[in-house]
């Protein structure tokens, strides 16, 4: 109503003074001098031409943007704001040329702004709308183009007054279009891309790197703008003030983005070396959710050490900000790295280590220890110059390994049997008395082969990384070299080693510190192996043939027998336990209880035998009971 | 095809319609804009805040799930946890390493295994058990911890005003 008010009354007023003027002129040229001489007619008439910007502006927002939204109003105010603060300050370096044409030149700028930054919230907006109408497209192109013309023609326009008349406050104005220009070119590109984006039949993954590498490259040619008038400034007039704000601005966004392409840059190295592509029988085994974006993985799904499932897409933007996973948080930056200060020089070491463990690894450690020493910092995810590379190689190898692991094992039924107490012992409990003279058999080496690649991560205190020199043969020869087997009693030592691990001397702590560390690892490989057995048994109990899991269960079972069983606990074993009760042992199958005896594993497989029919009806069990589970959580935390 | 914050948060706001949680209706305040939810949240029975009915809005960040979004109740409150501007103070809205008050690990902060739905309801649990360790109203805090028959009488009139009914 008050703005109504405003427009007529200085409709009225103009009117007045007009009609004075030409009351007591009677001409037109006498009229507009005598309106010009008077100083209140002329402040009339600036009144009535300010209201008449306003109004224009408003029907230029109406026809271009519509209704604004809250969120544009208030950005659009609060940097108003800014922007005519600054004006100000302009005003007092350019206090000479100081003019009512320069003061329109300076209003049309402010406006020309606003606009821009309101096609840039529009254009954003097309991301958080599934509802963009072909109106929409119209405006916003109609938009830019007709901006682009009028920055483009006022930046030629002040080039060609500062090259013929010399510099002037026109140097202002040139700059600052140029500067709006480069906003414009911005949300053009951005447009294309949402609009690329939007009509595709598949989400677009690659987008967010476009959008990165355009405000990067935008970002730079506002610096090197800035920069160049900042300086022309400083040598023509004085420092301006008014364009330090802005430009502290720039600098800080280009500065953003900069950081921002670096690691995007380094987590997209990091996927593509570090972690394996997730098999479609793991993304089967899962959940096959992602839990970033909520939706099915169906193509270039990564798996992280901790066998979290996760679209590359999706965890590249993520580990542009964290590098942990999202699911379990685990520190995929400290996993599979030694301490940068592992004191145990490795060639005194190595000798050890390869008497306990027999010739073979011995053997093939070379290769591993000259690709261990990676300077620090050539993998930003590994600050500690751990040893990437031979990761890499190892947990794919290992991915294979368990595969095979998982056939090999039912050949070696029969053998099995026999060395059950000896390979028991041998794998999983070196740090004990046991007899574990047995340790070479064939099974075992299988099942240290398939262990040693998935599972050191999770325990992201111990040094496993001095340990790769030990593991990475597999890799090459899966199943060839035994494990390193130290002898469980000294018996197994000659007299040379045990004295290597007497006294006091420095050799022979480093020579102790190595024995525990082939301990360690052993443990290490039993527990990852153990966990790789229900991940097989996982996948085979959903396949038809019965006989695979029980041996699976079997052979982990001679490995649990020692205190280590923890990692183990497969997701599926989780459930159950959290479920008793439930009334539905049988029909979780046969892989959650890694611990129980033979014989009970036995009759397990009895009924997945008897009720592979069932498998639908097992399936909705599952959904219901998850859905139950869902519930009591809810109403739990509810109350 | 849409960015994958809209099909994140229009999954979401599906999930939240079919299957909602028990006192808490959420969702777009506008279809036209999945990024600015509007909240209702019931008072957890039992508590001093049992029968209000508050209401709130959600603020999504463009990189939604890898943001959380900011939570606001527009209605008056008084809470150890809630700033005087009814800005929500709890550890799963804010991201690792940002720690205003510098008590919460890391273990409850976002990630993008927490949804809209989680945040709601830990809000709830947040009513029902304040947390005065947190700074984001001091006076609710002392009076929570010292004079708890003074807070519940708040309380109780911030409950009527949310549902309309003149203090006695
Ligand atoms: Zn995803
Ligand atoms: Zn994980």
């Amino acid at each position: 109503m008050r703005a109504v008010g405003a427009i007529l009354i200085s409709l009225v007023l103009t009117t007045a003074v007009i009609g004075n003027a030409y009351y007591q002129k009677k001409q037109f040229y006498p009229s507009v001098v005598y309106i010009t001489k008077s100083n209140p007619s002329m402040a009339v008439i600036y009144l009535q031409a300010f209201i008449l910007v306003i109004l224009m502006g408003k029907l230029m927002r109406k026809v271009f943007f519509g209704q604004l939204r809250a969120a544009e109003f208030e950005h659009l105010m609060e940097r108003s704001w800014y922007a005519v603060t600054e004006t100000c300050l302009a005003f007092t370096v350019f206090r000479d040329d100081f003019s009512p044409k320069f003061i329109a030149l300076f209003t049309l700028l402010l406006f020309l702004k606003s606009f821009h930054w309101l096609a840039e919230d529009r254009v954003d907006y097309m991301e958080r709308s599934p509802v963009i109408s072909w109106l929409f497209h119209i405006r916003v192109l109609s938009l830019l183009l007709m901006l682009g013309f009028l920055d483009t023609h006022f930046v030629c326009h002040a080039y060609q007054s500062t090259v013929t008349k010399g510099a002037s406050v026109q140097l202002v104005f040139g700059f600052e279009y140029a500067i709006l220009l480069t906003i414009i070119v911005n949300i053009l590109i951005k447009y294309a891309l949402h609009t690329v984006d939007l009509n595709s039949e598949n989400p677009w993954e690659n987008k967010a790197v476009f959008l990165l590498y355009t405000e990067l490259v935008m970002g730079f040619f506002k610096v090197l703008l800035y920069l160049a008038f900042v300086v022309i400034m400083v040598r023509i007039y004085t420092l301006p003030l008014f364009a330090l704000r802005p430009m502290y601005y720039t600098m800080r966004a280009f500065k953003k983005a900069f950081n921002d392409v670096i690691l995007s840059r380094r987590a997209i190295h990091n996927m593509n070396t570090l972690y394996p592509d997730a098999t479609p029988e793991e993304l089967a085994a899962a959940d096959n959710v992602c839990i970033i974006c909520r939706e099915e993985m169906v193509t270039a799904s990564k798996k992280l050490p901790c066998n979290h499932i996760f679209h590359t897409s999706c965890l590249r933007s993520w580990f542009q900000r964290q590098q942990t996973c999202p699911t379990c948080r685990l520190n995929i930056l400290r996993t599979p790295t030694a301490p940068s200060h592992a004191p145990p020089p490795q060639p005194a070491a190595a000798p050890a280590a390869g008497g306990a463990a027999g010739p073979a690894p011995a053997g093939v450690a070379p290769p591993g220890l000259g690709m261990a020493p990676i300077p620090p910092g050539v993998n930003p995810f590994q600050p500690f110059g751990g040893p990437g590379p031979i990761w890499h190689m190892w947990q794919q190898a290992a991915a294979a390994a368990g595969q095979r692991a998982g056939d090999q094992q039912q050949q070696q039924q029969q053998p099995r049997q026999q060395q059950q107490q000896s390979s028991g012992s041998g794998s999983g409990g070196q740090s004990t008395s046991a007899s574990g003279s047995g340790a070479n058999a064939p099974s075992n080496q299988a099942g240290g082969a398939s262990g040693g690649g998935a599972q050191p991560p999770q325990q992201p205190g111990t040094s496993t990384g001095s340990n790769v020199p030990v593991f990475c043969p597999f890799p090459f020869l899966p199943f060839m070299p035994p494990p390193p087997m130290p002898p469980a009693n000294f018996a197994g030592l000659s007299l040379e080693e045990l004295q290597r691990m007497e006294g006091h001397a420095r050799e022979n702590v480093e020579a102790r510190l190595q024995c525990l560390r082939n301990i360690q690892l052993l443990l290490d490989a039993s527990v990852t192996m153990m966990h790789q057995y229900s991940m097989v048994v996982q996948s085979t109990a959903r396949m038809p043939p019965p006989s695979s899991p029980p041996q699976a269960s079997t052979s982990a079972n001679n490995t649990s027998s020692e205190p280590v069983p923890k990692p183990s606990v497969t997701p599926a074993e989780t459930r159950h336990k959290f479920e008793k009760g439930d009334n539905l042992e049988g029909a979780a199958g046969p892989s959650i209880n890694t611990t129980t005896t033979p014989t009970t594993t036995t009759t397990e497989t009895g009924n997945s035998e008897a009720s592979p029919v069932n498998d639908e009806t097992r399936e909705q069990q599952e959904i219901r009971r998850r859905r139950l589970q869902k519930f009591a959580q809810t109403s739990q935390t509810t109350e | 095809m849409a960015g994958s914050a809209l099909r994140r948060l229009m999954a979401e706001y599906k999930q939240l319609t079919l299957n909602p949680p028990e006192g808490i209706i959420a969702g777009p305040i506008n279809e036209e804009n999945f990024f600015e939810w509007e909240a209702l949240i019931t008072g957890p029975e039992g508590t001093c805040f049992e029968g209000g009915v508050f209401p709130a809005k959600l603020i999504f960040p463009p990189d939604y799930p890898l943001s959380p979004p900011k939570m606001q109740f527009t209605c008056e409150m008084f809470h150890p946890n809630i700033y005087a501007d009814g800005r929500v103070c709890i550890s799963i809205l804010h991201a690792p390493g940002d720690d205003p008050m510098g008590y919460e690990s890391s273990a409850e902060r976002w990630s993008p295994v927490q949804s809209v739905e989680k945040i709601l309801l830990s809000v709830v649990s947040m009513l029902a058990e304040p947390n005065d360790e947190s700074g984001a109203n001091v006076d609710a805090a002392k009076m929570w911890r010292e004079d708890r028959a003074e807070f519940n009488r708040i309380a109780e009139r911030i409950v009527r005003k949310t549902l309309g009914i003149p203090t006695p």
